[in-house]
């Protein structure tokens, strides 16, 4: 049981735990995840059975993935407790283990004086014990590696819950329209443009969001990278889409209405003539001899927006490319076709916003962690009449600039 | 502009013939011409991305291209710092190809200015990119010094041994400053990813590969911090992994579709 609990607690243990997520991550970009079963038996012949089975079409969200982040967390937890425990038994007994350690270096006078003139310019502090000076900086460097691996921890910990709590959908909602959450929220679209005023892309959706208790957040802007958060909900521009725009006036009655459209639809007063609605498209391109292709993508607005219809008068169907402006009329309806309407997708998301700070504060913590390690690493020397020792626990940088030290002041004697 | 791209690379490329003829013949006075047509094709470089930045009106750290051509420059400016500050001449000779053969990848790419798109306007990309570029370069750096550690080690004389264990501890300082770096981008790279598309991770190939990168080199942190291992070992280890960054940096967008393909 010890030697179990001492492989866990291991660094040994830790760089399997990360050999193995680094392998399994592989495999998960090599195989693309998350497709329909079909397109893994078309893509991978033969070899499809054996994907499916081991989970490898969704590696990342598989219970072997899991389990060896969960090994990580148990790892690091160990590692930490253990680490905080010896750094802090290490640092009682630092300065008497450098007065009693061995001379890391011979040095001469000059070489002497150079290492405690740099010593100094590194602004260590100086202590003198008896006849032999210490230097000592960067104290709390002891700590950074014990701040790095309890970072990490808590980022495992904390993503995790960023990944699992939150709530998200996707809506489509029309400019003057609103979505209505299930806790009774509502997110109001008033306006949404695609693009700004000198025609550049940005997509930019105008919007209230009620919470069910009255609270209102204001007509706010929403853009990409520009969420509005409000009470639990986060709002994000996500799409966007343009949908056709047909107004429709009955001759007879003289009664008119506006319809925006997204999908196939008829309009008809009668159920018999009428308009089919297909589609609108951003341009087209006309060939010489006459033929017309239809562009199908665009990534902003549309330039020279075209509707796909079928007019059906007592069952002959013809279908017509109509224009922002143009008018139609079948039996007792006429048809205008309106400039087409731009409509945001959005992303609502439900998320305590507790979460995402605990993850943001680990965030810094780690990098606050690492830059410590590595960039703050104890100095503790100490100067003998004729030489120095190094001690901490990192002496290994320390040593080797002593030595460049001593190197540079010898090579100006030598020169000199 | 583009006289000022060709002129840097094509001085860069001088430097390194130069750096080649200094080993080759041991002329002491090739070796300061061919530093001294580096330091010119520096400043060419720097200029060339400093015009651009202020034509495109944002930093040029848009597209494969821009980040090639940074990457390019944070090689060579690390050249730079370690021959100055530390005397790392014996660097030049596997840094100056280095930053010739990440300039000339970036030649073949696309170099029209485009606008930026709304997905990269945010108050992130400088962070995030930024600490892309010092980390990959920092690692490519230290795969320099591993592959001189080996030539050097080779030849096994005893009045290297200072001069290895220096090299040594410069890789490593290296990597560590990578680490430092990678960590920055991939949590800026989160914090971002959750702005602009909801969730601070989507397994998405290019985050994927940041990861793997940063495993790769957390694992030689511990295997010298810990393990104590240093020397030979270490610099095939950092040698080997040099090609993983220029993966994540180039491979992933050109072989994988993911959230970072405009990149």
């Amino acid at each position: 049981m010890k030697k179990l609990f001492r492989f866990f607690r291991s660094m040994r243990f830790g760089i399997i735990l990360l050999c193995l997520i680094a392998v399994f991550s592989i495999v998960g970009t090599a195989i693309p995840q998350g497709r329909e079963i079909a397109w893994y038996a078309q893509t991978y012949r033969g070899a499809h059975g054996t994907i499916l089975r081991l989970g490898l079409n969704d590696v990342f969200g598989s219970w072997y993935f899991q389990l060896l982040l969960i090994l990580l967390c148990l790892n690091l937890t160990l590692c930490s407790l253990l680490r905080i425990r010896a750094v802090s038994a290490a640092k009682a007994g630092e300065r008497e283990a450098l007065l009693r350690m061995p001379q890391s270096f011979r040095l001469d006078n000059a070489q002497r004086t150079a290492v405690r003139d740099n010593l100094r310019a590194m602004h260590c502090r100086e202590e003198t014990d008896g006849e032999h000076p210490v230097f000592r900086k960067n104290g709390f460097g002891r700590y950074g590696s014990f701040l790095t691996h309890l970072s990490i921890l808590l980022t495992l910990i904390f993503g995790a819950m960023a990944l699992y709590l939150p709530k998200t959908v996707d809506r489509s909602c029309l400019p003057g329209e609103a979505v209505l959450m299930e806790d009774g929220t509502e997110i109001a679209v008033e306006r949404f443009r695609i693009e700004n005023d000198e025609g550049r892309l940005d997509f930019t959706s105008e919007l209230t969001v009620r919470l069910p208790d009255g609270r209102e957040s204001g007509l706010r802007e929403i853009k990409v990278n520009h969420p509005l958060s409000f009470g639990p909900w986060k709002v994000y521009q996500q799409t966007y889409g343009t949908a056709g725009s047909v107004t429709v006036q009955n001759l007879e009655t003289k009664l008119e209405d506006t319809f925006t459209l997204t999908d196939l639809v008829f309009l008809s007063s009668d159920g018999v003539n009428g308009l089919w609605y297909e589609a609108v498209y951003p341009d087209l391109i006309r060939d010489p001899s006459g033929n017309v292709t239809l562009i199908t993508n665009t990534s902003g607005s549309y330039p020279n927006p075209v509707y796909q219809v079928q007019t059906a008068s007592d069952g002959v169907y013809t279908p017509i490319l109509a224009f922002p402006g143009e008018e139609l009329q079948v039996g007792n309806l006429k048809f205008r076709f309106e400039k087409p309407v731009e409509y945001p997708g959005l992303r609502i998301k439900y998320t305590p916003g507790f979460v995402n700070a605990l993850l943001c504060a680990s965030f810094l913590l780690m990098t606050a962690g690492f830059a410590v390690t590595f960039f703050c690493q104890p100095v503790l020397v100490r100067l003998d009449p004729d030489g120095c020792a190094v001690g901490g626990p990192k002496p290994e940088g320390m040593r080797i600039r002593i030595q460049e030290w001593a190197e540079e002041n010898k090579e100006k004697e030598t020169k000199a | 502009m583009n006289i000022l791209f060709f002129g840097s690379l094509l001085l860069y490329f001088i430097a390194m013939a130069l750096q080649f003829a200094t080993v080759a013949f041991k002329k002491e006075k090739l070796g300061k011409a061919a530093w001294f047509v580096f330091l010119t094709a520096f400043a060419a470089h720097t200029v060339y991305i400093i015009v651009r930045g202020i034509v495109a009106r944002r930093l040029p750290l848009s597209n494969q291209f821009e980040f090639a051509t940074a990457f390019a420059w944070g090689v060579a400016l690390m050249l730079l710092i370690l021959r100055t500050r530390m005397k790392a001449e014996w660097l030049s000779v596997i840094a100056m190809p280095m930053t010739f053969f990440l300039l000339s990848f970036a030649a073949l790419q696309p170099r029209e200015i485009t606008d930026l798109m709304p997905a990269l306007r945010s108050g992130w990309f400088g962070f995030h990119i930024g600490s892309a570029v010092i980390s990959y370069s920092a690692f490519v750096v230290a795969g320099c010094i591993g592959l001189r550690y080996i030539l050097l080690a080779r030849k096994g004389r005893e009045e290297d041994s200072f001069k290895l264990k220096q090299m040594d501890w410069l890789s490593y300082r290296l990597v560590a400053l990578g680490v430092l770096m990678l960590t920055v981008t991939i949590l800026t790279g989160a914090i971002w990813a959750e702005q602009a598309w909801s969730a601070f991770w989507t397994w998405d190939p290019k985050e994927v590969w940041a990861l793997i990168t940063w495993i790769i080199y957390v694992v030689y942190l511990h295997l010298r911090l810990r393990s104590k291992k240093q020397g030979l070992s270490m610099a095939w280890y950092v040698m080997i992994a040099v090609p993983v960054v220029l993966f994540t940096f180039a491979g992933v967008n050109t072989l994988m579709s993911g959230m970072h393909s405009y990149a």
